[in-house]
């Protein structure tokens, strides 16, 4: 633990705290010189799951909310935009704010009747949702049913047509920018304050004036929105999607990679979702071993777990382990 | 002129009542105490009044505007805080988000003004802030205010609580056992404290206490409840020499009396 507390330390100073992140943005943009296309993909997944961790965190770990299907959110920003491109010919980037759209309207039919209930409930509801948005899209002609939407034309960016790995590192990478800043900015908001509140004690924060219900609600839609908007994305640089790219599995691997990190903590999370994107492929390579990859990451997953509850990111100064919001004993339970 | 006015008020649980016909005026700028023994439907009227429980039948009129059918929050919103039997902090928060908590009511920035961090909204988070830090002075954790609410010491607790409560400009405040857990030193300027916050804010008191040398002290007026009855209202000493009062508190010979009423 000793080591944690030094980077703590390292951390709460706020110039280091700059000083490392202008340092690590002029790295993350030059890598792309030096790297194969390989490694820029696995980076790029790293980002992709950066992004939907980041959504997820917004409901999880700021809320306290248990969502079980984020598959879901991301598959109907997948599906909207591969819809409006392949069937109806829209440029990408109109689709964007439709997908937006979409995505919060979603939200709010799920979330609306649901989040006045207890929270728990919220854990069931959305894992139906996720199943149901998998199967209509498996059994319907409009999403190309069980094969998907192949052939999406890659889109264009002032004249570049975004067709080469490092261009989607880029704009991914761009996007995980954008993501840091939006979470920032609630976390640190009279709204972010709120949700902590509700994640802590659901009455107290009534008694002080939250109202709870349109909180959780907010914080729902704009996991939901983030998680579409990504979908989006994901739509045009796979350039096919299909069911089986959101399937349960999805939603599990995303809140994995969420509690990995620490849930709540935005540092917490990208590394927890690097960790998931790059850790399976650093063995992919080794005989044997290789093979048995998975079953080494989920080991190490319950280590992670048994030791750090809290999450990988180092916890503030002061602050002793276990029952933090990184916790997952706490998510959901009231 | 009563700044909260009770009405007629019942609440039943399934079967049981907690509170039969309860009917009482607190005065704007008064202290004033609900006492009663272990059970009598003490906290289930503050439940009441704070939009936790609703009341069975019965009204709770509070500045001219009815409370009944509003939400815990709304309630907040109109001017009355609550502290808890057993302190419900925000544990894994530092005391100063605790007491921010306070100024939400007070404060309208939204997810707009969050993302956007328009002057408006800096300006805003600028002046719940500086409203925090006062309320952190006034109460005495001004030092402690980056620590985690769950490692302060149960008095330290109890002062982030009342500053999260005065930080969200009450016209009302209701204290639930405000005295629980304190040792004399820390009762006497829990006194001291209510006065005090009463003339520098003209907030109006309400509260539930055991404690009887505390009732006696701050009250101007005493409340009785026994089985959700009210048996009793008056001054201090109309009260302590009320017999009704005498018998509730002493009741029959083996009940306990933990309050050392008449001692």
């Amino acid at each position: 633990m000793q080591y944690f507390t030094k980077i703590r330390q390292l951390l709460d100073n706020k110039f280091a705290t700059r000083a490392i992140l202008a340092a690590l943005c002029v790295i993350m943009a030059l890598l792309p010189l030096f790297l194969n296309n390989y490694v820029l993909n696995v980076l790029w997944n790293a980002f992709f799951y950066m992004l939907l961790a980041m959504g997820l965190n917004i409901i999880v770990g700021y809320c306290g909310l248990c969502d079980l299907g984020y598959a879901a959110k991301f598959a109907i920003g997948a599906y909207t935009t591969g819809i409006l491109i392949k069937t109806y010919h829209w440029n990408f980037w109109l689709t964007l704010p439709a997908s937006l759209a979409v995505s919060i309207i979603a939200a709010l039919l799920i979330g609306g009747p649901t989040l006045k209930l207890r929270s728990d409930y919220l854990a069931i509801v959305t894992l139906g949702f996720a199943e149901i948005v998998r199967i209509t899209a498996r059994n319907s002609n409009i999403t190309g049913s069980a094969t998907g939407i192949s052939a999406i034309p890659r889109p264009s960016f002032f004249g570049i047509r975004l067709v080469k790995p490092n261009h989607w590192y880029y704009v991914f990478l761009v996007l995980v920018i954008i993501f840091i800043i939006i979470s920032g900015r609630i976390r640190n908001s009279r709204v972010g304050r709120a949700l902590a509140f509700i994640r802590e004690d659901e009455d107290a924060a009534q008694a002080m004036g939250v109202n709870t219900t349109s909180y959780k609600l907010l914080a729902y839609t704009i996991g939901a929105a983030m998680g579409g908007i990504t979908g989006s994305f994901y739509a045009v640089k796979m350039t096919s999607i299909s069911p089986s790219s959101f399937d349960f599995t999805q939603s599990v691997n995303i809140l994995l990679a969420v509690i990995l990190g620490g849930m709540g903590k935005i540092p917490g999370v990208i590394v927890g979702a690097a960790f998931f994107a790059i850790f399976p492929e650093l063995f992919r390579d080794i005989p044997v071993i290789g093979d048995m990859r998975m079953l080494f990451f989920g080991i190490l997953l319950i280590a992670v777990m048994l030791n750090r509850p809290q999450g990988l990111w180092p916890d503030k100064l002061g602050s002793e382990p276990g029952g933090l919001p990184g916790d997952i004993n706490t998510v959901g339970r009231r | 002129m009563a700044l909260m006015h009770v009405d007629d008020l019942t609440m039943r649980f399934s079967g049981i009542t907690a509170i039969e016909r309860l009917t009482l005026d607190v005065q704007e700028g008064s202290i004033t105490s609900l006492i009663g023994p272990n059970g009598a439907g003490k906290t289930s009227v503050f439940n009441c009044i704070t939009g936790f429980y609703k009341a069975t039948s019965g009204d709770i009129v509070f500045d001219g505007q009815s409370l009944i059918n509003l939400k815990p929050y709304q309630i907040t919103y109109r001017g009355i805080i609550r502290t808890f039997q057993n302190v419900r902090l925000f544990k894994n928060m530092t005391v100063l988000e605790n007491v921010l908590s306070g100024t939400h009511s007070v404060s309208k920035q939204s997810i707009f003004g969050a993302l956007a961090r328009h002057s408006a909204a800096r300006l805003e988070e600028k002046a719940v802030l500086e409203s925090a830090e006062y309320f952190l002075e006034y109460t005495g954790i001004y030092n402690k205010r980056h620590e985690l609410a769950r490692n302060l010491s149960y008095g330290d607790q109890r002062r982030t609580e009342w500053a999260r409560a005065l930080a969200s400009q009450p016209k009302l405040l209701l204290l639930d056992e405000p005295a629980a857990g304190l040792n004399r030193g820390e009762k006497d300027s829990l006194i001291e404290l209510i006065r005090k916050l009463r003339s520098d804010f003209s907030i109006t008191v309400f509260l539930i206490e055991h404690d009887m040398d505390l009732v006696m002290k701050v009250s101007e007026k005493v409340i009785v409840v026994n089985f959700g009855v009210k048996i009793a209202e008056g001054t201090p000493n109309q009260v302590q020499t009320n017999p009704q009062v005498i018998e509730a508190y002493l009741g029959s010979e083996e009940e306990e009396d933990e309050d050392g009423f008449i001692s």
